[in-house]
């Protein structure tokens, strides 16, 4: 019960170097190929949209489960806890954006004379996005750490006090990420496309984050079983996993296909726009999109005994990471690179940068501590859960 | 409720239930059922019940009910009845996926519910009388089957002795 992970020099030094690489390929591919400076900030973008949704969701995940008091996360909840350390870091990735904002977003172009950004020009301004910018990473930075210290003294201290509060900060986190997830999307993703609005947009990231998450969740505890920790995860536990990946999937496919449909429907020139320049530019990706991050986790997921297998669920997850990458480039690509966006070395180098930067901080995040916070009061439930 | 003889054992929870399944099942005791308000996780485990093969129906029906919905949309917009609606074209696959999506459902849920119906025989002029209201109510019960019942009753009282129960008898 008081295993403690061990992130041994080997590892550390395995994702120094594909950290290490990753940065200077990329820098390479920048100083020889020169993809132009707006590709080069839309793949920075990109990554931090993604692995801040990966933390987001972690603590997503944790808090609907802490707020719902269940039981059965309460032998795993130490993984999402150390996914949500990595926001400090993404904070300081995202203030980056400042130096190549105007690669980014064309409506911070002072000389625009377009009636349409005009009329936004409350919202979209560059003082006020970092000073929202600045607020989301406050609220979420500061309650992922309320809710992970009170986590934490339950490691030593059994007084029911931390886990009532934990449940108080979960609540309060529910409610500020509610509106804040909306809003950074809209922010950060929506305004690339400046004419463009989809009232949808801030659910469909939601659910977009919690998919990438509760999927690096479960990859995280099949590395972890496979390292020889975590024995008392059973085959229970990863059913369960196995069903929300199954089932946020089919509701991101819902969210996916209301905003489009709508859009389709409609068929107002300032709505089309956005998928007109995805669909017939980048049909492929377009259609790769859908048919990975829908079909293979419905298909592969879909019987019992396919749900109760870690390997097979590892390999659906690690499918389900990738389409949802594939989902954030779509959204943020074409409405920035256009013509020259693609996926190249570029873009794997730096998500390899990004990716190996995010599991280190994760994995010696839970090095700090034992795996299971052996005083929380529904790790009986949790131990003996029957899916 | 059953012609051969049985002694029925109450709980108002699933644990303590649980638990005596397990220990019944131990000393080599033979359930005949066990009655429970909603389905708890681990019993058909526990009694080694086979799997339903309902959900292999409803997936069969609901995948039915897709092609069915699909079909008849794309018949009915491209031969039967061509309408121009909004400008689309007549074969537009992102109006009919509501459909053929509600469709599908229908049919999953309605195939699932006729076959436990026609698998439990259900119907609807069916008479049953409980031996206990409350069985179909909010009561856990274990019905174990005995050929000498005074006997029977004492081993299970002593066997569950240490388990919260309502009534054994």
């Amino acid at each position: 019960m008081d295993e403690q992970f061990d992130f041994k020099k080997k590892y550390r030094n395995i994702l120094l170097i594909l950290m290490t690489g990753g940065i200077l390929v990329s820098l390479a591919v920048i100083l020889i190929s020169k993809p132009g400076a707006s590709r080069i900030w839309a793949n920075v973008l990109l990554n931090n949209q993604y692995f801040i949704g990966l933390s987001l969701g972690a603590a997503f995940f944790l808090a609907v489960h802490r707020v719902a008091q269940s039981g059965w996360h309460t032998l795993l909840q130490r993984l999402p806890d150390a996914m949500t350390t990595f926001l400090p870091v993404a904070f300081i990735l995202m203030l980056l954006i400042y130096f190549g904002i105007h690669n980014l977003y064309s409506w911070t172009d002072k000389n625009l004379s377009d009636k349409v950004i005009e009329g936004k020009r409350a919202w979209l301004n560059i003082p006020f996005f970092f000073a929202r910018l600045v607020f989301y990473f406050a609220g979420w930075i500061i309650l992922t750490r309320m809710i992970r210290k009170n986590s934490n003294t339950l490691m030593t201290s059994s007084d029911l006090k931390y886990h009532n509060r934990k449940i108080l900060f979960s609540g309060l986190f529910l409610v500020f990420y509610g509106i804040t997830v909306s809003a950074s999307s809209w922010d950060w993703i929506m305004s690339l496309d400046a004419h463009w609005y989809s009232t949808l947009f801030g659910w469909y990231v939601l659910i977009g984050m919690f998919v990438t998450s509760l999927a690096f969740i479960t990859l995280l505890i099949w590395l972890l079983k496979r390292l020889g920790y975590l024995k008392y995860i059973r085959p229970d536990h990863i059913h369960d996993m196995a069903i929300l990946i199954f089932a946020f999937s089919i509701f991101w496919t819902y969210q996916w296909f209301a905003q489009y449909e709508l859009i389709w429907y409609g068929h107002l020139p300032e709505e089309t726009s956005y998928y007109i320049t995805r669909l017939h530019h980048f049909k492929i990706i377009f259609f790769i999109n859908l048919g990975i991050n829908f079909s293979v986790p419905f298909f592969g997921l879909i019987t019992i005994n396919s749900k109760r297998q870690i390997g097979w669920v590892a390999i659906i997850a690690a499918i389900v990471l990738m389409g949802h990458w594939i989902d954030y480039w779509l959204m943020i690509m074409p409405a920035t690179a256009g013509d020259k966006a693609g996926i190249g070395v570029l873009e794997v180098c730096m998500t390899l940068f990004y990716a190996s930067l995010f599991i280190f901080i994760v994995l010696r995040s839970l090095s700090t501590g034992p795996l299971v916070i052996k005083n929380d009061p529904y790790i009986e439930e949790s131990l003996n859960y029957e899916s | 409720m059953r012609s051969s003889s049985y002694i029925s054992i109450y709980f108002d929870d699933e644990v303590p239930m649980l638990q005596a399944v397990k220990k019944l099942l131990d000393s080599k005791e033979k359930i005949t059922d066990v009655l429970s308000p909603f389905p708890v996780h681990g019993l058909d485990e526990a009694l080694s019940i086979k799997r339903s093969r309902i959900p292999i129906g409803g997936f069969i029906f609901g995948a039915l009910g897709a092609i069915l919905a699909f079909g008849f949309q794309a018949w009915v917009f491209t031969v039967s009845y061509p309408l121009i609606i909004g400008g689309k074209p007549f074969f537009s696959i992102p109006t009919f996926i509501p459909i053929t999506f509600e469709m599908t459902v229908l049919f999953a849920g309605l195939s699932m519910v006729a076959a436990f119906l026609i698998k439990s025989r259900l119907k609807p002029d069916i008479s049953f009388k409980p031996v206990d209201e409350r069985i179909t109510d909010d009561r856990f019960v274990i019905l174990v089957d005995t050929a000498d019942k005074e006997s029977t009753l004492n081993r299970v009282k002593s066997l569950l002795s240490g388990i919260h129960t309502l009534e054994i008898r």
